[in-house]
């Protein structure tokens, strides 16, 4: 409580050669370190990050973590990732505040209704704890909510999934810095990558404004920015469309919203934070962006989708808002793969707005991918060659063209 | 977030009344030497350049014209000098 903190984790100099460099100090890229370290006993790599730790998506998501996604492929991820918080937690020794409050997803229709079917009865065949509940029951689970014929879209009822919840996002970033830091990990914040060599097609070198890296393999985890970097530095585009995501917090409350409340049809989602804020998000402005600048009108689309399911909030005052930058596919499901075809590139990027919830696990097996060489199965239906075999997922009814809002 | 755009027949309007295209690509490939690879990189490939891009807009609330801009996408704006380091135009 006294005297100055000390720092969570190192800040060694620069070497002129590591075993792996990571690009991207966020939750993705540090992950992916502290496993190589922990589970792999790779310690000699470097995490480059351009500006500070969880500076990124990592610092600016909404925390939400769930497991209910559409696809087989899909779903057994995020179920180890939820899995994972309350091990890593004892694992770390650092509290990453999992608040498993569980989420509740409405329907506003009978069909969107029976499509949540389909999804409860994937996600429970994966032995995910999810289930379809009717208005009367949504309205148990959150009294604030107004399930008369008032709104313009009547709730019909929804899928509540009782392991979901949120997790604290900077306590992850600090945790696994430390982490990795701790087993020998070294972590270079202020520096940047300006280009990759590549020799007879293999991953040579990693040039920084800090100095030249040797290393055999190169992990991609650089968020937003890992399309404009491998397309700049590798000539090697990637399906991924830069969007900024914007979300904001009220004023906080005492405690009155107990879980995480969806909805695609008002396009809101809304949870209450440890600190009593409501935290509420979801719109992207339609057209690629570096910028993390925040709109009026979604402000106010935002207060009237939060009043008009729960109309008690209203005259509540938005606190802040924010944006961060999300890598889109279009098919709503990441890019994960690596040697294909220069040796020893590894990309982890196309997360969207899912990154949060899945940056551990997708640490977890990009780690193994990077340690062995091969590809975990669990990651190879994610292979950047799906998009050249027409073999996109289904994590979207339809296929997402961002550029598309007519 | 504020855009502005200057559509060729409107002059300068709200950005939100116009929808983005997507990048500048170059012409549609022939189908005649059409390979997965070079369809896929048509189809779905960005640079994502983070600086100046060289894309479509159409003007849907507006005279419904299709044109191209030059747009700094770390600025979101348009921008008078062309993507410097774009593909040359040809395509595949």
């Amino acid at each position: 409580m006294f005297g100055r903190s000390k720092r969570l984790w190192k800040a060694p100099n620069l070497q002129s050669s590591y075993d792996a460099v990571i690009i991207g100090g966020g939750l993705h890229g540090l992950a992916a370190a502290y496993f190589l370290a922990s589970r792999h006993g790779m310690s000699s790599v470097a995490v480059i990050e351009k500006r500070y730790v969880g500076f990124g998506g990592s610092g600016r998501n909404t925390a939400i973590v769930r497991a209910n996604q559409r696809t087989q492929e899909n779903l057994p991820l995020y179920k180890e990732a939820l899995d994972l918080w309350p091990v890593l937690t004892r694992e770390l020794d650092f509290n990453l505040m999992f608040h498993k409050c569980g989420n509740l997803n409405l329907a506003h229709s009978e069909a969107a209704l029976k499509a949540m079917r389909i999804q409860v009865a994937s996600a429970q065949y994966h032995g995910i704890d999810i289930h379809l509940v009717d208005a009367v029951e949504c309205k148990r689970l959150v009294p604030l909510l107004d399930i008369s014929d008032r709104p313009r879209y009547p709730i019909a009822g929804g899928m509540f999934h009782p392991p979901g919840g949120i997790v604290r996002h900077d306590a992850v970033v600090w945790g696994l810095a430390r982490g990795a830091s701790k087993l020998g990990v070294h972590i270079h914040q202020g520096t940047e990558v300006t280009g990759i060599e590549v020799r007879e097609g293999r991953i040579a070198s990693v040039q920084t404004d800090k100095g030249k890296i040797h290393t055999p393999r190169v992990l991609n985890a650089a968020g937003g920015y890992s399309a404009d970097l491998s397309s700049r530095f590798m000539d090697f585009p990637l399906p991924i469309s830069v969007l900024t995501i914007q979300a904001m917090v009220t004023q906080p409350l005492k405690p009155l919203l107990d879980h995480v409340v969806s909805s695609g049809a008002y396009h809101v989602y809304a949870n209450q934070t440890l600190k009593g804020e409501i935290a509420t998000g979801a719109h992207m402005d339609p057209w690629p962006n570096y910028t993390t600048g925040t709109s009026a009108r979604y402000i106010k689309h935002q207060a009237e989708a939060v009043t008009e399911l729960m109309p008690c909030l209203k005259g509540l005052k938005f606190m802040r808002t924010w944006a961060g930058l999300a890598d889109m596919t279009p098919d709503m499901a990441p890019i994960l793969d690596g040697n294909d075809p220069v040796q020893g590139y590894y990309v982890n990027c196309g997360w969207g707005y899912f990154g949060f919830k899945s940056s551990t696990v997708a640490g977890k097996y990009m780690a193994e991918f990077m340690a062995t060489g091969e590809c975990p199965p669990i990651l190879e239906p994610f292979g950047l060659r799906r998009f050249e075999r027409h073999r996109l997922m289904g994590e979207t009814a339809a296929l997402m063209e961002y550029s598309a809002n007519n | 977030m504020s855009l502005n755009i200057t559509c060729p027949i409107c002059g300068v309007r709200n950005g939100y009344e116009f929808r983005y295209g997507g990048e500048d690509r170059g012409p549609r490939p022939h189908e005649s030497t059409l390979t997965p690879e070079a369809w896929c990189r048509y189809v779905h490939l960005n640079r994502s350049v983070a600086g100046v891009q060289r894309e479509w807009w159409v003007h849907r609330e507006g005279c419904g014209l299709w044109f191209r801009i030059d747009r700094d996408t770390r600025r979101n704006m348009q921008v008078r000098e062309p993507a410097s380091d774009r593909r040359e135009e040809g395509g595949e």
